[in-house]
């Protein structure tokens, strides 16, 4: 192949021509822009054209009719349910049972109590991103074993020389948050106790592991939470009376622990034998091992498991509406019956517990998939 | 003295007896076993002398002894003067029935919506995302709470019921259908019907010898359909329509006659539906994605059609990681229909544990045979879904 031939007339001082580009033609229509977009997300085919139309009929159809209940139509103002006229949704009962729903029947003057171990639970969860780096590994672990016993003190009082509030006041969605954050953190190591049993050699240990692992995972947890109800206290000596709550929270301590051991187990799989074997090559001890090589590394395989789990046992935390703790959904139940309230406001109340739960556990997964993303180092396309 | 020691190492330093591996095994694990067995003995000489001041019974002689309670629903016949060993079974069934149709619908809608993921069409896709993470982070009471308390209690009375050609009709009192009886000559028709299904097992085994040998492909799909829909309708229009139709009819204030489905039953079944749906769903999703794109591109390069790539490479492939998601959603869907408990539906948590409990006191022994029977429809979930994942896991190099 040859060069081409230099026309005479662009002569350059170097002898060949200066090459100017043409400007670039914009893409075709057919592939960017609005109208491609729509033409190949919405409407690519008669089939798609027309499951996109009655979607977007349903959808025209429903939206505006529920913006309209939920906002223009909705009464906010009034302390009564004379307040709610019309279609509109009542945020007036919201509005009036607010505390009761996120506080129970906690005395109003001992609410800063309440506050204060939420804005603990708070500083406790998010004390990773604020711990200098070199206090984390040791204070972290303690601030979070830490903090149910610093919350019990708080909010029973007694020790700290306030007002002694009985758990029976205990109550609202601020009792889901304690109970789910203070079984989920000692429900961790235990589970990773049970999980280790069951990788031992030890054949007594091993089956004692996998029975009560089995155990805690095949019942159903109201059935658990039955058992801890009629069961439990029978197995105490005559005469013990154990709070109602204290029960609850041994039973979900328990029932995160099998959890958590299935999902350590799969995590212990992911680590490779040659961890072992190195660590045994520098004289680690099994116990050295385990915390400072092994479990480490099953945390961080095991992580999005480990906030799924999590979530479950959030959400189950309203399945003790059934044996009578005034969890945030029993007192919503409670509202409703109210013969203030018998307006049929069930809507407005569900409506304004599955919000604050699905704010909640959205913001878990969202971050499971974080970490998810984040360790997954494989190729996409 | 140092027996097994290396000859290098002085004696004296031996390793002492407590340094021994296999000693400290046995130890830890006596220590264990003596530490759980005092802690049985413990728990069981508390809980017989706490039964025996409470003068509560031991045994399971109450289960021949007159209930003398209701149940809203029965498949069975039952009532007052029937024992609690039928309070047993009714519950029992009830439970079946409730975790059967959850099953079956919540599998439905999610695949439907674990493929709804995959679509060409954009809004379809949302609504697959919006569906999944709406109800996957509700707590399941919640919802079931939603359908019974507030949507089926706004339902109309029994005389404004929603009507579907006068055969169907939907109140707050329930769901109501029109029954199917048969009538001598049924026999012929229920018998067609298990002709069929062993025609297309056998119709199965013969294209499957058919394409191996001939690599001829017949359109079984089609043609079992065919079977399971004709060889019936023959027997029927045959043996002269052995069926009559029972139709719901409003007399007074209720319906009789027909089929009632009790908006208990509805509203749980609906909620564990859609809520387990979501997680099928994310299942479903989850096994696609996990087939790696260049086995579509792959199918595509050798000629496949789009539906066969989806039925010969990506569903294979995909149900190794759906199937044992699957086992574990049954499994927590028949757990979380003891809530059922909630709104009154009669399963066996509600009738045995709770009624039944209630009135013997007699917590150890019906706890423990409730239990037995959710570990019992566990394992034959985790049984039939295993079998299952044998059948369609595919054979790896070992």
């Amino acid at each position: 192949m040859s060069h081409p031939v230099v026309p005479s007339d662009t002569t350059t001082p170097t002898g060949g021509r200066i090459f100017h580009p043409k400007a670039a033609e914009p893409a075709p229509v057919t592939v960017v822009g609005k109208q491609a977009w729509l033409k190949n997300n919405l409407f690519s085919s008669p089939l798609n054209s027309a499951i996109t139309l009655v979607l977007l009929a349903l959808l025209g159809s429903f939206i505006p009719a529920l913006a309209d209940w939920l906002f223009i139509s909705a009464h906010i103002s009034g302390q009564t349910q004379d307040a709610c006229t019309g279609d509109g949704a009542c945020w007036v009962f919201i509005k009036v049972w607010i505390q009761p729903l996120m506080y129970g029947n906690y005395p109003d003057a001992s609410l800063w109590r309440v506050n204060l171990s939420l804005i603990l639970l708070g500083a406790v969860l998010s004390s990773p991103y604020w711990l200098p780096p070199k206090l984390r590994n040791k204070v972290d672990i303690m601030l979070l074993l830490a903090f149910p016993f610093m919350a019990i003190i708080i909010l029973d009082g007694r020790l700290l020389g306030l007002e002694y509030v009985s758990t029976a006041y205990w109550g609202g969605f601020s009792l889901n948050l304690f109970l789910a954050s203070a079984s989920i953190i000692l429900g961790m190591p235990l589970g990773f106790l049970w999980a280790l049993g069951r990788r031992s050699n030890m054949p007594m240990a091993r089956s004692i592991c996998v029975v009560l692992i089995e155990f805690f995972r095949g019942v159903p947890v109201l059935a658990l939470f039955f058992m801890g109800s009629v069961m439990l206290p029978l197995f105490f000596p005559e005469g013990t009376n154990v709070d109602k709550l204290l029960r609850v929270w041994i039973v979900l301590t328990l029932f995160m622990a099998g959890y958590m051991a299935e999902v350590y187990r799969g995590g212990f799989q992911a680590i490779p034998s040659g961890q072992y074997e190195a660590s045994a090559a520098i004289g680690l001890s099994y116990w050295q091992t385990t915390l400072l090589v092994i479990l480490p590394q099953v945390i961080k395989v095991s992580m999005p498991n480990i906030l799924a789990t999590s979530v479950m046992l959030f959400k189950n935390t309203t399945f003790l509406m059934i044996i009578g703790i005034f969890e945030i959904l029993s007192t919503a139940q409670n509202a409703l019956t109210n013969s203030n309230w018998l307006g049929g406001f069930s809507t407005e109340a569900y409506l304004f517990v599955a919000v604050i739960y699905w704010i909640c556990c959205f913001s878990m997964s969202m971050v499971a998939t974080r970490i998810e993303r984040k360790l997954d180092t494989s190729h996409k396309s | 003295m140092t027996n097994g020691t290396r000859p290098t190492q002085p004696a004296g330093s031996a390793p002492a007896f407590y340094n021994n591996p296999r000693f400290r095994a046995l130890f830890y694990q006596l220590l264990l076993v003596i530490g759980i067995g005092y802690l049985v003995f413990l728990i069981i000489s508390n809980t017989l002398a706490n039964m025996e001041s409470r003068g509560i019974q031991t045994g399971f002689d109450f289960l021949s002894t007159t209930a003398g309670f209701d149940i809203l629903m029965t498949l069975v016949d039952y009532d007052a003067t029937h024992t609690y060993f039928d309070t047993f079974i009714v519950g029992l069934l009830n439970t079946i029935l409730v975790g059967a149709i959850g099953i079956v619908l919540s599998t439905i809608i999610g695949f439907l919506m674990g493929v709804a993921y995959f679509s060409s069409n954009w809004l379809v896709q949302r609504l697959s995302v919006v569906y999944v993470e709406i109800f996957r982070n509700i707590p399941l009471l919640l919802q079931i709470f939603f359908w019974y308390f507030a949507v089926l209690a706004a339902l109309p009375s029994a005389r404004n019921s929603y009507s579907l050609g006068d055969a169907f009709f939907l109140n707050i009192r329930g769901l109501y259908l029109p029954k199917l009886i048969s009538e001598p000559g049924a026999g012929l028709v229920y018998g067609s019907i298990v002709a069929a299904i062993i025609g297309i097992f056998a119709l199965y085994r013969w294209a499957k010898r058919k394409q191996e040998l001939e690599g001829v492909q017949l359109p079984v799909l089609r043609l079992s359909l065919a079977l399971l829909i004709g060889l019936p309708l023959l027997a029927t229009l045959l043996s002269g329509i052995p069926f009559t139709l029972d139709y719901p009819q409003l007399k007074g204030f209720n319906f009789r006659g027909g089929i009632t489905v009790i908006p208990e039953l509805m509203a749980l079944a609906v909620a564990l539906s859609i809520y387990t749906g979501a997680f099928i769903a994310e299942a479903v999703r989850a096994g696609i994605q996990a087939v790696p794109h260049g086995q579509t591109e792959a199918a595509r390069s050798i000629g496949l059609k789009d539906s066969q790539i989806m039925k010969l490479i990506v569903v294979p492939q995909a149900m190794r990681v759906i199937v044992p998601m699957l086992n574990s959603e049954y499994q927590s869907l028949v757990k979380n229909s003891t809530l059922a408990t909630a709104i009154g539906y009669p399963d066996l948590f509600t009738v045995f544990v709770g009624t039944s409990l209630n009135q013997t006191g007699q917590a150890i022994e019906i706890v423990f045979m409730t239990l037995a029977v959710y570990f019992a429809i566990n394992m034959t979930i985790s049984f039939t879904m295993n079998w299952f994942n044998s059948k369609v896991s595919l054979a790896e190099r070992k």
